[in-house]
């Protein structure tokens, strides 16, 4: 049942509905700033409309009258500008051709293609341009795993940042290594247990890093044999197989520096690499990145290293 | 008034049903904004995941969103919903004992498989929509049951008029049973697994999706809001609402706008883009009618606004519309394809998400709850003291949220368009992760903030009715009067 409601002084009345006891309407006009804004809103959105692509009828669109224009190559080479309907495609498309850091990327990157490393890393501009590119192209493709400094993980990732090169650090293997990724493997060695002892700490003592003498000494220098055959008979590496040198205290996958000076930890760690062998994969990167992108990492992933 | 406590209420209306759904609100409040302030911490100290999948952040990120939206917001809807409907149409809930307990125990039985399933690594992977299939089933036959106990409680009602908060209800009600059919299409990969393949693909599976996400942010956490609104706003205040024909104006609009513009989530992708355009010029179309909803309460308000100093809970249902307005102001902002090119993919979304979430959803539900659960148990509130500490808390935690992510969103934004002087991009993806971490930890101090709110409410509100309680063992039937002393 509705009742009246009395009308307070000033007030515009209410509906005259009451709801649970005491819940009443009154019944005020919009308020006119409201109802001007809200057209203000309406004729905004035709304009819009009007604009760009807007309202689907049959199996096409509105297109609107906004444009944008682009080059295209032409069937005899030439080039061809050409005009679209407002659309995402066609604006990527010119940002890409001639948005300012577009138009700023290519004076650069024209500028670099026919000189040779060597003559990049001498001219100041070059090396900063290729230092950019570098670091943008490092920081979302290669910091996910070498972290963002080139830091690597050991145990997992290798380490940039120091001058030592698995694979020797020739721009032209950097940039192959970018291109084809790679396959890094140590095959697992079946060692006798009374000698892998042995064979752990003569590795160790190769750097430094444990003593070793006597007949010890000889079985793990006789033991080392199998491993020679990839690392060298005096541990230091080959680059052209990735075998890294053993001499050098650096230290990618056993985990030794780690140990402090617990050489019973030491130990442990190259046993489990000698018995595991190592298997890890670089990615190839070659179809995501252009020739460019690739050549001026290599100058920056060089760079990271000290070098 | 505060002289609606009357005991006989309680027996024309069904209230049993709504203390249920009151006190499970509380409670998924709590776990969800705990959840939330655990994963906001792990964004900011990533060591919080302990490498156990289970507490990983994208498990317990869906546990949060169902726990506040649906565990929380959803139990409190029903609550209010059942509490409004019946007291505006004078009329007992419909569906005897049996069909509102339904709703009751078929709704919390889905939030607990879906925390469940979330953590075991069983999801949707749908924004806001992760239930599995059969979860998702068990959800529409609570919901349609949940719509004949409401539609039938108005058709017996003994007033001539269906007040405002019901058409604000009858609307959430029946778009959210739209919503949840169409976004859940999918084709079960067999009877006996959780996994299933959704009926829709590429883009058309993405637009489905933000259909029902927006739209779930349109009825759900706005129209079924703003019933609440309706109700408790002239209620607590003791005044007219400001205008009928506004309400009639901006429930039409609302209704109308909100179901076009959810592909504003997908600007600058595969989507057509005379899509954006659409959605985003209904976006802006629904500034106004948004602000309506904020005019009709706030006007209500007026003349009353000498009780902000003595009234904790005015303050919370004024403060909701403030955050509402500007949420509402900033939405269609975000909407703009230009806008949104810095904004998409950053935590401004997220601030933005919030400043509705937290400032809007939660704070007018906490006015509304401190102003029904002391009339359901017959009793008056523990302490006004705390609602005022909970106040600031609340307030505190949204704004140092919404700050926070403005920084880290906007930062973000910024530097992933950043190019130097060589037309490289001049940030790595991982230096704005760098950038943002101490906005994160200002969030997480904010989320703490709110979480502790929340957490004061549900001591004071426990105290509440457990005084209720005691009073009404010790001396019977007249224990009202002890309660309102």
């Amino acid at each position: 049942m509705s009742q009246q409601t009395e009308n307070k002084k000033g007030q515009v009345e209410t509906t005259g509905h009451v709801w649970d006891g005491d819940l009443r309407e009154y019944n005020n006009p919009l308020p006119r700033w409201w109802l001007w804004a809200f057209y203000v809103t309406i004729v905004f959105s035709v304009v819009y409309w009007i604009l760009y692509p807007a309202w689907p009828y049959g199996d096409t669109y509105t297109k609107g009258i906004s444009s944008v224009e682009y080059t295209v190559e032409g069937e005899n080479g030439e080039e061809k500008t050409v005009s679209e309907h407002w659309n995402t495609r066609a604006l990527f498309t010119r940002d890409m051709q001639s948005s300012p850091s577009a138009l700023a990327q290519q004076e650069w990157v024209g500028k670099v293609q026919d000189m040779s490393f060597e003559a990049i890393e001498q001219d100041p501009d070059t090396l900063q341009f290729a230092m950019s590119v570098g670091h943008a192209t490092f920081g979302d493709f290669c910091a996910a795993c070498h972290g963002a400094g080139g830091q690597g993980n050991v145990g997992a990732y290798p380490n940039l940042a120091d001058n030592a090169w698995l694979y020797g650090n020739s721009y032209e293997t950097i940039v192959d290594k970018i291109n084809n990724g790679i396959q890094g493997m140590m095959p697992a060695q079946n060692v006798a247990d009374d000698t892998i002892d042995d064979l752990a700490k003569y590795v160790l003592s190769l750097s430094g890093n444990a003593e070793i003498s006597g007949e010890a000494a000889s079985r793990g220098k006789q033991a080392f044999a199998s491993c020679a055959g990839c690392h060298g008979a005096e541990g230091k590496g080959n680059e052209a197989l990735g075998a890294p040198n053993l001499t050098d205290a650096i230290w990618g996958v056993a985990d030794v520096p780690g140990c402090g000076g617990d050489v019973a930890c030491k130990t442990g760690e190259i046993t489990h690499v000698v018995n595991n062998g190592i298997q890890r994969q670089m990615p190839a990167f070659g179809e995501r990145l252009s020739e460019t992108q690739m050549r001026m990492l290599a100058i920056y992933v060089r760079q990271l290293g000290g070098n | 008034m505060s002289t609606n406590a009357v005991p006989v209420a309680t027996e024309q209306y069904n209230y049993g049903i709504v203390k249920k759904f009151a006190i499970m609100a509380m409670i998924w409040g709590v776990l969800g904004m705990l959840a939330g302030v655990y994963i906001a911490s792990e964004l900011a100290w990533p060591f919080l995941n302990f490498n156990i999948a289970e507490i990983t952040f994208g498990r317990l990120r869906p546990v949060h969103t169902t726990l506040v939206i649906f565990g929380f917001g959803g139990s409190a809807l029903f609550a209010t919903s059942y509490y409004i409907v019946q007291r505006t149409c004078q009329a007992r809930l419909w569906g005897g004992k049996l069909l509102p307990e339904l709703t009751f125990w078929g709704w919390q039985l889905a939030l607990v498989l879906g925390v469940i399933t979330y953590m075991a690594g069983y999801t949707q992977g749908r924004e806001y929509a992760e239930f599995v299939w059969p979860v998702d089933l068990l959800i529409t036959v609570t919901w349609v049951v949940y719509f004949a106990v409401y539609a039938m409680t108005m058709v017996k009602r003994s007033q001539p008029h269906i007040y405002v908060a019901n058409w604000f209800f009858m609307a959430f009600i029946l778009a959210t049973a739209l919503l949840h059919i169409f976004n859940n299409l999918a084709v079960p990969v067999a009877w006996n697994s959780l996994e299933s393949y959704s009926l829709f693909a590429g883009v058309q599976d993405a637009m489905t999706q933000w259909w029902y996400g927006h739209n779930a942010v349109g009825f759900f956490l706005t129209a079924a809001f703003l019933g609440m609104m309706y109700y408790f706003v002239p209620k607590q205040a003791g005044r007219p609402i400001y205008s009928y024909r506004l309400s009639i104006v901006h429930f039409w609009a609302l209704s109308f706008l909100y179901m076009w513009v959810g592909a504003h989530h997908l600007h600058w992708t595969a989507l057509p883009d005379w899509v954006s355009t659409l959605a985003a010029t209904f976006s802006i179309l629904l500034l106004l009618p948004s602000w309506a909803g904020m005019i009709n309460g706030i006007m209500t308000l007026s003349g009353a606004w000498e009780k902000l100093r003595t009234d904790p809970i005015i303050l919370f249902l004024v403060t909701s519309l403030a955050f509402y307005g500007m949420s509402t102001f900033e939405g269609p902002m975000l909407s703009l394809k230009s806008v949104n090119a810095l904004s998409h993919y950053t935590d401004w979304t997220i601030g933005h998400v919030h400043s509705g979430a937290l400032g809007w959803v939660a704070m007018i539900t906490f006015g509304s709850f401190y102003h029904m659960v002391p009339r359901l148990w017959g009793t008056t509130l523990y302490s006004t003291k705390l609602v005022f500490v909970h106040f600031w808390l609340a307030t505190i935690g949204v704004v140092l949220y919404i700050v926070a992510l403005w920084v880290a969103g906007i930062g973000q934004g910024l530097m992933l368009r950043a190019f130097d002087q060589y037309g490289n991009l001049a940030y790595t993806f991982i230096e704005t992760v760098t950038f943002m971490h101490i906005p994160y930890v200002v969030r997480a101090i904010g989320g703490a903030f709110f979480l502790s709110g929340i957490l004061l409410m549900s001591y004071n509100l426990y105290m509440t009715i457990s005084g209720a309680r005691q009073s009404a063992s010790a001396e019977g039937r007249d224990a009202v009067a002890a309660a309102a002393r």
